[in-house]
């Protein structure tokens, strides 16, 4: 087990443990094979991509288990780089840890890394002089702050294509630095100086760096744990679910992302790590006034909640002179998607309209351009007490086509029977439906239901029926599935 | 299309036709995102920057291959 605490508040036998394992892997030279892994991995490997979480948490894991090698201490942590409490003069850039700022050249002289006693290398391996920080000197002045992660940890889905340092919307891409508010990247370039290269590693506080992106990541996963990995396939190799990743060795555990998505099952412990509280989405009350809310950083997505009593058509839109991006979730699941809109409103305001069957929707609202700011308003309406029309089914007539495309929903369906006799009613398609019969005369009393009486996962009633209109109720098996099928009734 | 020269940092840095870099002779690659115009290179891979002459300072200043500290 690796516990990993906050670095500032390592007692000084920790500090000591960590500076010393470090030191020992150096002198046996298994430190300067990570900068080399890191080093020569290719770029689109490790950066700028899907797996580039996976792939330094793999990348940490290893060092981790090498410095509990030449420590003999199995719990021995990396430990991370709060950056809200990180700046400059705090105890973790001390000389019984990492050593501080560098000199006016950007030297280091201070520490246990501190040149004359910490050679950095380059991609070949070969001594390249001493240790280099400019602490805030290359453009990004300052550390993120606490209210800058709680907005990245607000970002789902983990990611999307492209897949890339484009990917919008997308909690890697802002966590690793290129849209949002600016994480990962932000800490090396802060320390600026041999934290710049691809050789970064040759400073030790890379890996208290990515022991915080890998701690943010966890706690990420444990506050959506309906949000996997993405790409699952379909994405470039290296990037997918189950593909090897590049420049990863065989080792302890597997190099594909699905290996290493449990921190728990790795054995990692964080200090503290409870997860702050998910942001408490504003309630909008359907048929209301329309709630003013602004996007005031650029990134930043807006959360609301709203509850519909009962099953109809209902309206979300937006408006203002803001271009949005809505994203509709729920029922009852706020991380369970079921559509989302750019410019179906006015302008180039968002809107959506459907069948909404009872429960608690949230609503996510972002700008289309991650880059802006602006202001807007939001509203839900119900478009009518009554659901849309039920669709009627023939008898020996056409199969009509339809679509579960929310959780939970469920399609209705009416027929009469005017003969006494056999019928039969089905579904078709790849959906797993689940259909319960209603009547005669009356949608209140089930008189059948079957899950996978038909073909493959699909559902069939056959009985025999009196005259009089009876009503079909067709859902996914799953409260959450959603899927097309089709569905008919012949006699017999 | 310009060509440019300059030493920086102990570094010559050429850019032939506003595209080609090298330092010290070396073929540099880069990407150059148009939709942003900005330039990044693997040499740095945690920054982007608003032009070609500015990745190549900032390559000659910070890589191990080609800055020229010594302790």
């Amino acid at each position: 087990m690796a516990i990993r605490k906050d670095a500032n508040i390592l007692t000084a036998a920790e500090r000591a443990e960590f500076v010393a394992a470090i030191q020992a892997l150096k002198a046996e030279g298994i430190y300067d094979q990570f900068v080399l892994r890191h080093a020569n991995a290719s770029m689109g490997d490790i950066h700028r991509c899907s797996a580039f979480l996976p792939w330094h948490r793999r990348f940490i894991f290893d060092l981790e288990l090498e410095l509990q090698r030449v420590s003999g201490n199995p719990n021995l942590g990396i430990p991370y780089w709060n950056w809200p409490s990180g700046g400059a003069n705090v105890s973790m850039w001390n000389d019984d840890l990492l050593g501080g700022n560098g000199d006016a050249g950007g030297v280091v002289r201070t520490g246990p890394f501190r040149s004359g006693q910490w050679t950095v290398i380059n991609s070949s391996g070969l001594p390249a002089g001493p240790l280099m920080r400019e602490f805030g000197q290359n453009g990004l002045p300052t550390l993120p702050t606490q209210a800058e992660i709680n907005q990245v940890m607000a970002v789902t889905p983990y990611d999307v294509s492209p897949w890339n340092m484009n990917s919008n919307p997308s909690f890697r891409n802002q966590l690793e630095g290129w849209i949002g508010p600016n994480l990962h990247n932000r800490g090396h370039v802060w320390v600026g100086g041999s934290m710049l290269p691809m050789t970064s590693p040759n400073d030790p506080v890379f890996f208290m760096n990515h022991c915080m992106v890998d701690k943010i990541w966890h706690e990420w996963q444990l506050r959506f744990p309906n949000q996997s990995y993405l790409p699952a396939n379909g994405g470039p190799f290296g990037q997918n679910l189950t593909d090897p990743m590049g420049s990863t060795p065989s080792g302890q555990i597997g190099a594909r992302p699905i290996d290493v998505l449990d921190s728990a099952a790795l054995g990692i412990v964080y200090d503290g790590a409870a997860p702050p509280p998910p942001p408490q989405p504003l309630l909008i009350v359907v048929g209301a006034n329309p709630t003013q809310a602004d996007i005031a950083t650029p990134g930043e997505t807006d959360v609301f909640r709203f509850d519909i009593p009962a099953f109809g058509p209902h309206t979300m839109i937006t408006s203002g002179p803001s271009d949005t991006f809505m994203t509709l979730f729920g029922p009852n699941y706020p991380n369970v998607e079921v559509t989302s809109d750019d410019d179906a409103g006015e302008n180039f305001n968002s809107q959506i309209t459907r069948n909404l069957s009872a429960g608690t929707y949230y609503l996510r609202i972002r700008l289309y351009s991650p880059n802006t700011t602006g202001n807007y308003a939001v509203g839900v309406r119900s478009d009518g007490t009554a659901p849309s029309p039920i669709s009627e089914l023939i008898v020996g007539g056409a199969s009509i086509n339809a679509t579960i495309s929310a959780a939970n929903e469920s399609d209705v369906y009416r027929f009469n029977i005017t003969t006494e006799n056999i019928y039969t009613i089905e579904t078709s398609g790849t959906t797993d439906t689940f259909m319960t019969l209603h009547g005669p005369n009356s949608q209140i009393p089930e008189i059948d239901r079957n899950d996978d009486g038909g073909v493959s996962f699909n559902a069939l009633i056959r009985r025999q029926l009196s005259p009089g209109e009876y009503f079909a109720r067709v859902r996914h098996y799953s409260s959450i599935g959603i899927g097309s099928y089709s569905i008919r009734i012949i006699q017999g | 299309m310009a060509d440019y020269e300059e030493s920086f940092e102990g570094c010559t840095i050429e850019i032939i036709g506003d595209v080609d870099l090298s330092i010290n002779g070396k073929e540099i690659d880069y990407q150059h995102d148009e939709g942003k115009n900005k330039f990044s290179s693997r040499y740095l891979p945690y920054t982007q920057y608003d032009s070609l002459l500015e990745l190549a300072r900032a390559i000659a200043k910070h890589t191990v291959e080609f800055s020229h500290v010594k302790d």
